[in-house]
């Protein structure tokens, strides 16, 4: 299949760039430890309201670092990029979606980063830290299959949300605010159960959450099972509405393609 | 092969003020302009005809090239390939077409350019005979044998054009779209292009699309020329007839002993220098045995040169002509 043959191509291509793989590596190392470290010092030798210990936030930590790599997108920049550039005009006389190609080429980056970023940060956590062991094997299913949600809830925000390049075609800035607001609304770094509760509740409504705090949940055993199922439902409605908002936006997207550059 | 029904194009135009107060008055209101930039296209082009679509610039042309390859959606109107609409089925349709846009490249910069070639073909899912077929008929043509293991952000101009060519064949499409194909190349590689353009014609049946502001180009593959100037054809037909119709004079150049250069009734002295003159005639009117028996009747003739009304006259009246209105 033509798309699977993209993918292919980006991982190769992957493994020819080793630049940002190590300034990656170096950051996620950074920002695991450091956040380890807090966690240490907070918790102590204690423990949370929900059965929190500070073992299990390490372990939540480690684990978000390695998440992190599955969740690279680079649709917005794509996008950007051959709408600035008008290389979007040479994409579309393939008869392949344009989409379809960002999306299998993101897929490749990933296939090359789990080798190049995932592995080696959780190598790196296993040693410095502590070994994230899942809570229970009955939850490897169930986070599984939540991930594989989540990864298309992230993919389809940053395509949704790259898709405004083609009408405010600079947006590096936006890419940026973007990022990081998903990593604080999402519960990459402090979990949603330390926010107030009205915050809480408007957080689970949006689809931040179901990113990140929902597996972590799952892997940390961190909620009652009747909470996550209520969770994964809501994740499988956030899939299903941003996916149904992407198929309408890219055809009209595509329909109003202009070319910068004759 | 290739039907164009009443083309429309229209962009919107944020139209924005001058200057700071300009800028920040834009921020909060725009006034939107509307531009035609084609205007209601009709024509249509055979199996195996090659056609110049020629145009000043910003005249519409690329943007008719590019709706007519699926790129663009137009405002109205439809292209239709091969009996398939381009717009409505786009990914079926471009199979049958393509593309090389001379300052564009299709090929993978980070890529080998066999790697390149690798991709297209799973895109377009070509198997395997067929693609190396098909590769070593672009090997005879263009010689791209010797570069196919170079990475493509190496290559010279020249070679990544005969890349982007060989790349657009690959799937033997039945229409070739070339957007100012020439730009920036020197002679030789001209050369090997225009070849490469006759040889697919002849050999494939290829049909071709040419937009270019090369004469050259023009001049030495198109049979038939379509002439666009502000969104709108001026001129459609067999090239020679359009220069028969709309240049239908020839210019004799004269070379006499002196600077004392006699006139002719029939024809006009467009200019002098030194002992140099060149006369415009119209075929109609006099034969050019004709106007050189006249003139070596008055004066001493050392040496002669006839030329005949360019591609270059033509595209100046065509382009002129809407000038004028």
């Amino acid at each position: 299949m033509s798309y699977l043959y993209v993918m292919k191509t980006q991982l190769i291509r992957s493994f020819t760039y080793r630049f940002d793989v190590y300034g990656n590596i170096i950051m996620q190392t950074i920002i695991m430890v450091t956040t380890a470290f807090f966690w240490k010092a907070l918790f102590g030798s204690g423990s949370f309201g929900n059965g929190m210990t500070a073992d299990k936030m390490l372990t939540y930590t480690i684990i978000s670092s390695a998440m992190s790599v599955l969740f690279t997108t680079g649709v917005e920049r794509r996008i950007q990029r051959s709408v600035q550039q008008g290389s979007i005009s040479v994409e579309m006389i393939h008869p392949i979606n344009v989409f379809g190609v960002y999306f299998a080429e993101d897929m490749g980056t990933i296939a090359a980063l789990l080798f190049q970023n995932l592995l080696p940060i959780i190598i790196i956590g296993s040693l410095v830290i502590k070994v994230p062991m899942i809570v229970s094997v009955s939850a490897i299913p169930m986070f599984a299959a939540s991930l594989v949600l989540s990864m298309g809830i992230n993919w389809l925000l940053a395509a949704i949300f790259g898709m405004w390049a083609f009408t405010a075609v600079e947006m590096d800035a936006l890419i940026q605010v973007k990022k990081h607001l998903l990593r604080l609304l999402s519960g990459s770094i402090i979990p949603i159960w330390f926010f107030p509760d009205s915050l809480r509740a408007v957080l689970e409504a949006l689809p931040f959450v179901y990113i990140y705090q929902l597996p972590l949940d799952i892997y940390v055993g961190s909620a009652s099972t009747e909470d996550i199922l209520r969770r994964m439902v809501i994740q499988v409605i956030w899939f299903a509405v941003l996916g149904t908002a992407f198929f309408i936006l890219q055809r009209r997207v595509l329909g109003k393609v202009m070319v910068q550059g004759g | 092969m290739i039907r164009v029904n009443d083309l429309h194009k229209e962009y919107h135009v944020v139209k924005k003020g001058q200057g700071l107060s300009g800028a920040v008055k834009g921020l909060f209101k725009s006034e939107k302009l509307t531009v035609n930039a084609v205007n209601g296209l009709n024509f249509h082009i055979n199996e195996g005809e090659i056609v110049g679509f020629i145009g000043p610039n910003g005249s519409g042309k690329s943007t008719t090239i590019k709706m007519m390859t699926g790129i663009l959606t137009p405002t109205s109107g439809e292209v239709l390939i091969n009996g398939q609409n381009i717009t409505k089925h786009r990914k079926e349709a471009v199979r049958d077409i393509g593309v090389v846009f001379g300052q564009r490249t299709q090929l993978n910069w980070d890529l080998r350019l066999e790697e390149s070639f690798e991709l297209l073909r799973h895109i377009y899912r070509i198997d395997k005979k067929q693609y190396s077929e098909t590769l070593e008929v672009m090997d005879e043509i263009l010689g791209i044998g010797e570069i196919l293991s170079k990475p493509v952000r190496q290559m010279s101009l020249g070679q990544r054009m005969k890349g982007d060519l060989a790349a657009s064949m690959l799937h033997s499409p039945k229409v070739l779209f070339l957007d100012e194909p020439t730009i920036g190349l020197d002679v030789g590689t001209k050369y090997s292009l225009r070849k490469f353009i006759k040889e697919i014609n002849r050999l494939r049946k290829t049909t071709v699309i040419l937009t270019t502001h090369d004469l050259g180009d023009i001049q030495q593959l198109c049979e038939r020329i379509i002439i666009i100037n502000s969104g709108v054809i001026m001129e459609d037909g067999n090239l020679s007839e359009i220069v028969e119709r709309i240049a239908p004079y020839r210019t004799l150049k004269v070379e006499f002993y002196d600077s004392d250069i006699p006139k002719h009734e029939r024809a006009e002295l467009i200019s002098e220098d030194n002992n140099v003159a060149c006369y415009k005639f119209f075929k109609s009117e006099l034969t050019a045995a004709e106007l050189i028996r006249d003139l070596s009747g008055e004066k001493a003739i050392k040496d002669i040169s006839i030329e005949e009304a360019g591609i270059d006259d033509i595209i100046r009246i065509a382009y002129g002509i809407k000038n004028v209105e």
